[in-house]
């Protein structure tokens, strides 16, 4: 069965005994079916293993051809929510001794593939979010000193692990590659990493400590 | 007096009063042009606020006048707009949501009816609101957005009257949408909000439509059974029913009924009279609906696919 160009809410797509259904698109139980959940044009992805269905999805669309996005290749502006498992970037806005709270900007997709092909959105409202102490760092976590990790300002790079209370997501900072990515000085200039715990200033050549995050 | 806005004059202002109207001639009363089973021409596009998640519009044709000497329409013509807000945070004294929290509001303008409207919310508004939010809540995929509201916001610019303009002045009623007229406005708000969510990309089980049908009284034959009906086109309706439909899944998520069904009921004629006569009536008036919003929903989602691939010629695209 070829798939639509193009679909909408409640179009059949195909049968559920040849395809899995992904995201945009929901199950029919009674006729055992797939059918579209958004509109737009389905897609499917073949399947990685042998034996197993691919997947039909429907990605989502820009809001509207009038509402400019940001103009940069792989970003877009679109009502994404956190899941547990995708990627964030995140902005620090209080460090309290047990915990930083964050707001989460941008998320991206499961698996938290950041860089190079990495599809983000750019969330259209802010995220609250909290890193607990034990989750920033994955080894001597009873060490840490929330202070010396973060600083108000900080951008944060993290990985969502749970969807948390009535007011908060849960993030977690303990891999290489996550943790802060952009700070700023005491005085106001912008530093860069020097190694796993310090930032360096290059106007005054002060080095604050951070959790940092490896570069790619 | 409302203090938070600058009112007009409170003694009202007054048109200026022709001597033709002062004639005493009456118009004959507008007659309902269109077949039974025949609805008025819908036209709806979706993307039309820029700042919400999704927006639609949607306006019915204005009925034909014949009239030369009446500068305006003596029968009104419904147009409804929507804005979808979300899925967007819920405020931090919410408790926790395992779904999508869905909150609808019907808005009608000052000068959406012939007698002026206040800015605050009244009875039927709300009344409106509850019916949108139960034809909505069956269509939305809630579990999909954990922690998060949406807001959708009908304003009604141009309401439905129970009677044609002139009998209305005359004081035959007192001017205010309350009745019948309701229930076509009803039927549009279900319809345009479905385009709304749709354009927002909302996960929705199918799109659902509003349809209304009535069976009116006809001068000197059997009642009879009619599909969106105009109220002001009818001298009585005896019983009018609206539905939100699910074509796909052949589901009703909403039905609103009144009047008195079991007067009209008289065993003799061609169309069978009773409530189910009058939903299934009205489900064949959303399915009517149906290709209208349906071919919206594929232009706004053509344009966006159009300038999405416009913006970004030379996208990596990821493995």
């Amino acid at each position: 069965m070829s798939l639509p160009d193009l679909a909408y809410p409640g179009l059949p797509l195909g049968p559920s005994s040849s395809y899995i259904p992904g995201p945009g698109t929901h199950l029919h139980l009674e006729s055992s079916t797939i059918h579209a959940s958004i509109a737009g044009c389905p897609t499917f992805i073949p399947s990685t293993a042998k034996g197993s269905k691919p997947t039909l999805s429907i990605p989502r669309l820009l809001p509207s051809p009038t509402h400019a996005p940001i103009p940069s290749s792989n970003v877009s502006n679109t009502n994404t929510l956190p899941t547990v498992g995708s990627g964030v970037l995140c902005r620090v806005t209080r460090v309290k001794s047990k915990q930083v709270d964050v707001v989460i900007l941008v998320v991206y997709g499961a698996e938290g593939k950041f860089g190079g092909g990495g599809e983000g959105s750019v969330c259209a409202d802010e995220w609250q979010a909290v890193i607990r102490k034990e989750d920033i760092r994955a080894t001597e976590k009873e060490k840490v000193v929330t202070a010396e990790g973060f600083r108000v300002g900080d951008v944060v790079r993290g990985v969502v692990i749970s969807l948390g209370d009535q007011s908060n997501y849960y993030l977690a900072t303990g891999r290489n590659e996550l943790g802060v990515i952009m700070a700023k000085s005491e005085v106001g200039n912008k530093m860069y990493p020097i190694s796993w715990k310090e930032f360096k200033d290059p106007v005054t050549g002060e080095t604050e400590g951070r959790k940092v995050a490896k570069p790619f | 007096m409302d203090r938070r806005r600058v009112n007009g004059p409170p003694g009202g202002t007054a048109p200026p009063c022709y001597a033709s109207t002062l004639s005493g001639k009456t118009h004959p009363s507008p007659k309902r042009t269109r077949g039974a089973n025949e609805i008025r021409k819908i036209f709806l596009k979706t993307g039309l606020t820029p700042s919400a998640s999704g927006s639609a519009y949607f306006e019915l044709e204005t009925p034909p006048t014949n009239y030369s000497n009446s500068l305006t329409n003596r029968t009104s013509a419904l147009k409804l707009t929507c804005t979808v807000h979300g899925p967007r945070p819920l405020p931090r004294s919410a408790p926790f949501s395992p779904q999508l929290l869905l909150s609808t509001r019907v808005k009608f303008a000052p000068f959406a009816a012939r007698q002026r409207r206040s800015y605050i919310p009244d009875s039927g508004e709300r009344d409106l609101a509850a019916h949108l939010e139960t034809a909505l809540r069956g269509v939305l995929i809630g579990e999909r957005w954990p922690k998060s509201g949406v807001d959708i916001i009908v304003t009604v610019l141009e309401g439905e009257e129970d009677r044609p303009w002139d009998a209305l002045a005359a004081g035959n009623q007192n001017g205010r949408t309350g009745g019948w007229g309701m229930m076509s406005i009803l039927s549009g708000c279900i319809t345009v909000a479905s385009a709304a969510i749709t354009d927002a990309g909302i996960d929705c089980v199918d799109v659902v439509i509003g349809g209304v049908a009535a069976i009116v009284r006809q001068p000197a034959a059997p009642p009879q059974l009619v599909l969106d009906p105009c109220p002001s086109d009818h001298e009585e309706v005896i019983a009018a029913c609206v539905v939100g439909y699910l074509q796909s899944r052949d589901e009703v998520t909403e039905t609103w009924a009144k009047g008195n069904v079991t007067a009209s009921s008289d065993g003799k004629g061609t169309t069978p009279m009773g409530f189910n006569a009058l939903v299934d009536q009205a489900v064949e008036a959303a399915v009517a609906a149906r290709r209208v919003l349906v071919e919206a929903i594929r232009e706004s989602t053509e344009a966006k696919i159009q300038s999405s691939q416009a913006k970004l010629p030379d996208k990596l695209t990821s493995v």
